[in-house]
């Protein structure tokens, strides 16, 4: 065991807000060891120095989702993060603390995130068993493989960081956001649920609108993988009875891809565009393109991949 | 004073007050939850080693719940009243298939069926888990499932303050919204309490932050009683130094204690259990260990699993291994993980019966490690408060049911008692200067520590009555600086340091006044257990600055206490 502890005086800026006086910054400086979490460094300034802070926490452990916020411009669980860590990392003992993006401010770094439990309800969230099952009158059983695959995507613990991340949730108010979506998945591609066409109808639609920037991915503290949830999701398109426009293009837009693949085995973006969104979509996207200075990559012409026979049989493989 | 009125209101979200609410609202009541924080934020998410239950068909071959139930009455040193351990026992495999069916995760054996794993104190092993994080898995089903009733209102970040009674009833409680300050009377005609438990009392405690035992002292303020108040477990392996539990799932998957010079030292102390003793015995040895000069510098021990192999602790022991790593910059594949005993969970609580209903106030009901149903005893088994949880829950749910069915309407009218409650928050903090909350809080946890903790003594426990009647003192001098009526987080710890303050007066008089050694309550000048005069439960009022204790016998079914070896 090689305990190794030190001591560190520190900063921690608070971006603090009251619906009375707005935003203002405060600084507070205390002194911390190799082993301070940001809850037990926010616990001391307000129980030492200052009892205004205002705050969420609740199990210190990753588990209870409270403490969502921006720790030198990073969005993190406070509790899960060592006051000594960011010092290090950022290189500075002064360190920024913010509430998280995107929600509403309530009182400093307390976000209002009734939109965002809105979110979660919105997908259903809990198992519809068979009747038999409900009334205990069989067992269900569930692989061993199943289980660890469903219970990946059921650890998500609310805590909202990835929603306050998420580029799409901002622009697009019909994208049910990350947390939504891997909390769905979960439901969806349990196999003893029975609502599965339902759930389709809420989910197919909406994963179509991820832009697939993997800010969910990167900041989500418990690796839920909010991005893959949606991939797999988006694989449920070919079981769905009624498409939405968006899901039918985005469809069109990996059959689009497949064919590049398969064509020249590389993914000839023009192209897929083309296919994707037709011409007249395609020539509104060019004009963006060209006048954002990027048409260069757009229109570099591909070469063939050599062992393209290889990627065809792969690819046939993979999509009987 | 604005008033809403409900069949049941529900103190607590975590999972027995979200079983109670379940089953009420489903005979089709109406039921308000209230809460402190959003209700999977309660603490039964951070529970993480497992649920025990005797499954028909589906455990060792050898069990059976009979077994069960001597495990935790034992485990409990006989102060376990033995008609609940029977109970919890016999409905311990049909609840777990219950949450199954619901949804939760529970890992499998290979052929699809529940797991499962050994916990300290079991004969068989018994504990169903998922992971270590079986705590927020259920939390989440049982959430997610109630909420889905859509017949239930969540009060979330809602702080409940006081009960409201009349000469023989409970009426309903008062609760500010936290948001804007704005207190309401919820009338009601049972109230069930499942606030939790009250870690934040001691220095060192596995417990989230939100854990101020507040469902206690406003039932003590309401003149109802606690059962057995002492008993207080602190568990063995909390991670040095930042008290995060290292579930004893670890041990029961193998994992082995050791001192400085490497030595397994439980087998000093519990020769035939070993690491899998129960809770008490093993932070006992610990801290023996540490005060004999044979505990690594700081006072503390280590936890070693590395011989478990990677990938096993990876899938079984996940949180462990993440939470060394986190916490401790330690690679618990590689190294033994740095544990000392902290406070864990109370044994004692509202006193009820096994229907969960409180003897003292009609009406008035409480569940999950609020209550004292007494399945616990002197000292709780690990993964037995899960079911607990879930198990009587549901009993408490049913017997509000039952209770609505025949209740009559009183005449007497109640607001201006309610109207004084409120007015009883603000005295809290009624002074223009003086003290905070912080500075009466930090000397309340240091002396809970130092004087009610592991080991007990008279002169200790003379020294903390002292201090908290101090404190008691000094916080008649306390203001709240934030003058905002937006969630105002001061003003509800302020409130908070109040509860802590009236608990912990009560547990420390009734651990002077128990003249023994029993369980999780361990006094030094008294080191015997017994029976002959301390076989009995503790029932303790809180008059004013007093604490009446009068005693109950001990509810014996089938078996007669014999010495506790492992
Ligand atoms: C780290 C840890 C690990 C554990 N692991 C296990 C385990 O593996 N197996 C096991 O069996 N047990 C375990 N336990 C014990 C178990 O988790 C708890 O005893 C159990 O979860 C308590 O559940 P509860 O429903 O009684 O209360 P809680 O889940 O604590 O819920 C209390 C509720 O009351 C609310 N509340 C409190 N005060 C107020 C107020 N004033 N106003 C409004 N609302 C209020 C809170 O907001 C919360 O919703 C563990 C405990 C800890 C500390
Ligand atoms: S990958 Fe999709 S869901 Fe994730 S942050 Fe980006 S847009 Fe949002
Ligand atoms: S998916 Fe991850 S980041 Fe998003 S709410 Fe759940 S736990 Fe938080
Ligand atoms: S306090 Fe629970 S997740 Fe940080």
């Amino acid at each position: 065991m090689s305990l190794q502890n030190e001591e560190m005086d520190v900063v921690l800026k608070i971006k603090r807000y009251s619906p009375e006086k707005g935003y203002w910054w405060q600084e507070y400086k205390l002194k911390v060891d190799r082993f301070t979490q940001f809850t037990e460094a926010l616990r001391r300034i307000k129980s030492e120095q200052d009892p205004t802070l205002a705050y969420r926490a609740s199990c210190h452990m990753a588990v209870c989702g409270s403490c969502g916020m921006k720790i030198n411009g990073e969005p993190r669980l406070a509790c899960k993060t060592l006051v000594i860590d960011m010092a290090k990392k950022y290189g500075s003992n002064v360190i920024t603390i913010e509430p998280m993006d995107y929600f509403k401010p309530v009182k400093d770094l307390i976000v209002d995130l009734d939109e965002f439990y809105q979110r979660m309800y919105k997908v259903k969230p809990r198992l519809y068993p068979h009747k038999e099952v409900l009334e205990g009158n069989v067992e269900q059983r569930l692989k061993p493989e199943d289980q660890r695959e469903l219970w990946k995507f059921a650890q998500c613990i609310w805590c909202g960081l990835c929603v306050s991340a998420c580029p799409s949730v901002k622009m697009d108010p019909e994208f049910l956001g990350p947390a939504a979506h891997a909390k769905g998945y979960r439901f969806l591609a349990d196999p003893r649920d029975t609502i599965t066409e339902e759930r389709m109808k809420i989910l197919i639609d909406s994963a179509w609108r991820c832009t697939y920037c993997y800010m969910c991915y990167n900041v989500c503290p418990r690796d839920i993988e909010p991005v893959t949830a949606i991939k797999k999701t988006r694989a449920y398109t070919r079981l769905a009875k009624e498409k939405t426009s968006i899901a039918q293009t985005g469809e069109k837009h990996i059959e689009a891809i497949f064919n590049s693949l398969l064509e020249t085995g590389k993914l000839e973006e023009a192209k897929v565009y083309l296919s994707t969104y037709g011409l007249l979509g395609s020539i509104k996207d060019f004009i963006y393109l060209f006048q954002s200075g990027k048409v260069k990559y757009a229109l570099v012409k591909e070469k063939s991949v050599e062992n393209i026979s290889e990627i065809r049989k792969i690819l046939s493989g993979d999509n009987k | 004073m604005e008033k809403v009125s409900y069949d049941v209101v529900i103190v607590g979200a975590g999972l027995a007050g979200l079983m109670a609410a379940h089953e009420v609202a489903s005979a089709g009541y109406n039921v308000a939850v209230i809460s402190k924080v959003f209700p999977t934020r309660s603490h039964s998410a951070a529970a993480e080693g497992g649920i025990a239950a005797y499954i028909q068909g589906n455990s060792d071959p050898n069990d059976n719940p009979d077994y069960m139930a001597y495990d935790t009455i034992k485990g409990g040193d006989y102060l376990v009243d033995q008609d609940a351990a029977e109970l919890l026992a016999y409905k311990s495999g049909e609840i777990v298939m219950l949450l199954e069916r619901w949804g939760t995760l529970f890992n499998r054996q290979p052929d699809g069926r529940v797991a499962v794993r050994y916990f300290g104190g079991q004969t068989y092993p018994r504990t169903r888990f998922v992971g270590d994080k079986t705590g927020m898995a259920l939390l989440h089903t049982v959430y997610e499932r109630t909420s889905g009733l859509g017949s239930v209102d969540f009060y979330f970040e809602w702080f409940a303050w006081e009960l409201v009674r009349d000469e023989n009833r409970i009426r309903g409680i008062i609760a500010f919204d936290m948001r804007n300050m704005v207190p309401v009377f919820f009338k009601a005609k049972a109230v069930v309490i499942a606030s939790g438990g009250m870690g934040m009392l001691y220095r060192h405690s596995t417990n989230s932050y939100i854990n101020t035992g507040d469902g206690y002292a406003m039932a003590l303020r309401a003149r109802v009683a606690l059962k057995d108040p002492e008993f207080v477990q602190f568990h063995p392996t909390a991670l040095y130094p930042s008290d995060i539990l290292i579930s004893e799932a670890a041990r029961g998957e193998g994992a082995v204690l050791r001192n400085v010079k490497g030595e397994r030292f439980m087998a000093r102390y519990a020769p035939k259990k070993l690491d899998l003793a129960p809770r008490d015995i093993v932070s006992r040895a610990i801290l023996t260990e540490v005060k004999e000069g044979r505990g690594f510098p700081g006072g503390y021990v280590g936890l070693d699993l590395t011989h478990l192999g990677e990938d096993y602790i990876k899938e079984r022991l996940a949180l462990a291994y993440e939470a060394a790593k986190s916490f401790a910059g330690i690679d618990a594949t590689k190294e033994m993980i740095p544990v000392r005993p902290a406070q864990h969970y109370y044994m004692g609580g509202i006193d009820v019966d096994i229907t969960g209903r409180n003897p003292d106030l009609v009406g008035l009901f409480a569940a999950g490690e609020a209550a004292c149903v007494s399945v616990h005893g002197a000292n709780r088994l690990g993964s037995n408060s899960l079911l607990e949880t879930l198990v009587f829950g549901r009993e408490t749910g049913r017997a509000v049911v039952e209770f609505l069915k025949s209740y009559t309407e009183p005449s007497s009218d109640i607001d201006k008692e309610a109207e004084k409650m409120i007015d009883s928050a603000y005295e809290v903090v009624k002074s223009e200067s003086g003290v905070h909350f912080g500075e009466i809080l930090e000397r309340l946890r240091d002396t809970m520590w130092d004087y009610v903790g592991v080991f007990r003594d008279e002169n200790g426990l003379k020294t903390a009555l002292s201090e908290i009647m101090k404190l008691r003192e000094d916080m008649k001098k306390m203001y709240v600086l934030d003058k905002s009526k937006v969630y105002n987080t001061e003003f509800y710890n302020a409130l908070e340091l109040k509860n802590m303050l009236d608990l912990a007066l009560v547990i420390a008089t009734s651990a002077l006044n128990r003249k023994e050694s029993r369980g999780a309550h361990y006094r030094l000048d008294y080191p015997e257990r017994d029976d002959q005069n301390w076989l009995k439960h503790t029932i303790a009022y809180l008059r004013g600055n007093s604490v009446e204790i009068t005693y109950k016998p001990v509810k014996m079914t089938k078996w007669k206490p014999e010495a506790r070896v492992y």
